[in-house]
């Protein structure tokens, strides 16, 4: 099926589309075969679940250090978590596109992460996701004070902790659930085994990629649009998390793949729905008290921030 | 763009960066912002957040005082730009334009220097997003 001829990565991407239609077919590849810039070529396959594979042997000094055999170092050393960091600029940005577009047949782990799931994506992804929740949200509200002088903005550093530790138990604590579900079920699927907690992990970081844009335009004070693009956002994301989580729960019963999948999208929904209430909820102007009168205005000041700060956590 | 050459980091050098983080506090100060706190503070935890990651990423081991030294002579177009900021205040279009190009012009010098030293190719923009965000914050820190 995959030839050993000149164009041998792309021959390697149709083998991948046909194993991931049909996952129990035999493939077989020559154990020297080259990629023509020493570009990563994954090793594919983890023991029986896959049927007949072979390792591909990839050539990159980089990928060296991983083919040696040595023992496996304490998860406390830096060499430990070398191997989840070697990647280059154009396979992370392949990933993120590969996250932005899903598509029914293409299953993100098997074509884009090849089995080689890296800690670097997940990890810049949460931190510019929170980052960019707490600028935006507190830029929501310098322009809603723009446009209506009797707001009261004041700056929200809060915000900031709040999106960060939110966005990233959900990046960790959801592919943590998740994986540990799909383990206990192992039994009852004999084809695929069940994903890895990185490459888990290494799916919802690069799934939450789309809502980085869709923040950044939550910005336009124009609701319908918000939700539209929120919608849209959540759409593709919760799509990319679904087809890539179908080939696993496929073989289970019908009942726990639907309270499965649709844990996924409703987990994911109330992410997107929780980041855009609680950062860009706008401050009603009738609960803010105009400064009509000098001598009003110093309880004003004190009375503005606690109310913005209890219309946030209501 | 050319590479740098990769052996001018053979020997660390702190005299520099400690001078151009002095400098930094020093424009700020003249521009009425004393925050030589948080000047010290950013760097101090930004080059160990860099350092991890580099060691995380390269082959080759880094030593801290690599890495403090590079972010620290990569600073210097911070200064530039709080320099400015005596004279004319940052908050409008054209600070924000000027304090994004300082930025890019920081973080993509610091990633060329550290991917020719440590010899990692194919990952400049992997290593000058982070450092793109850490002179951010410094950038924060001028504008506002």
């Amino acid at each position: 099926m995959a030839a050993a001829d000149g164009l041998a990565f792309h021959e390697f991407e149709e083998a991948t589309n046909l194993l991931a239609e049909t996952p129990d077919a035999a493939t077989t590849s020559k154990s020297d075969q080259l990629t023509p810039q020493g570009h990563v070529v994954v090793a594919v396959g983890s023991g029986g679940s896959y049927g007949v594979e072979e390792e591909v042997e990839e050539e990159g000094d980089k990928t060296a250090l991983l083919q040696e055999e040595k023992p496996q170092p304490g998860f406390w050393t830096f060499s430990y978590y070398q191997s989840f960091f070697d990647v280059d600029t154009s396979q992370v940005l392949d990933r993120i596109k590969g996250s932005l577009l899903p598509r029914p047949g293409y299953n993100f782990v098997r074509h884009h992460l090849r089995n080689r799931p890296d800690l670097y994506g997940p990890f810049w992804i949460c931190a510019t996701l929170a980052f960019v929740l707490a600028v935006t949200g507190n830029l929501t509200l310098v322009l809603a004070q723009r446009r209506d002088p009797s707001v009261h903005y004041s700056p929200q550093f809060h915000k900031v902790t709040v999106a960060g530790i939110t966005i990233y138990c959900y990046a960790w604590l959801v592919p943590l659930a998740l994986w540990g579900f799909l383990r206990w079920r192992k039994g009852v699927r004999e084809r695929m085994g069940p994903y890895t907690f990185l490459e888990t992990v290494c799916i919802y970081g690069y799934s939450l990629f789309i809502f980085i844009p869709t923040v950044v335009l939550w910005l336009i004070p124009v609701p319908w649009l918000q939700w539209l693009f929120g919608a849209l956002a959540l759409a593709l994301s919760a799509a990319g998390l679904v087809f890539t989580l179908w080939p696993v729960v496929r073989e289970d019963t019908r009942l726990v793949a639907a309270v499965l999948l649709s844990a996924v999208v409703v987990l994911h929904a109330l992410l997107a729905m929780g980041c855009k209430l609680y950062f860009f909820q706008p401050l009603p102007p009738e609960h803010v008290v105009p400064p009509s009168k000098a001598t009003a205005l110093p309880p004003n000041i004190l009375l503005t921030p606690t109310m913005s700060r209890s219309m946030a956590t209501s | 763009m050319k590479p740098a050459d990769g052996s001018i980091m053979n020997e660390t050098d702190l005299t520099g960066p400690i001078l151009f983080c002095v400098a930094l506090g020093a424009t700020l100060l003249l521009a009425g912002k004393i925050q030589f706190g948080y000047v010290y503070g950013m760097s101090a935890i930004g080059c160990l957040g860099i350092h991890a990651l580099l060691n995380l990423m390269s082959s080759a081991g880094v030593s801290y005082g690599c890495v403090a030294s590079v972010l620290g002579y990569c600073l210097l177009p911070m200064v530039i730009l709080s320099s400015c900021a005596i004279f004319f205040s940052l908050q409008g279009t054209f600070g924000t334009m000027s304090a994004l190009v300082i930025v890019g012009w920081c973080s993509l010098s610091a990633s060329k220097i550290f991917i020719s030293a440590l010899d990692m190719e194919g990952q400049q923009l992997l290593v000058a997003y982070p450092c793109a965000l850490l002179y951010g914050l410094f950038a924060l820190l001028t504008v506002f």
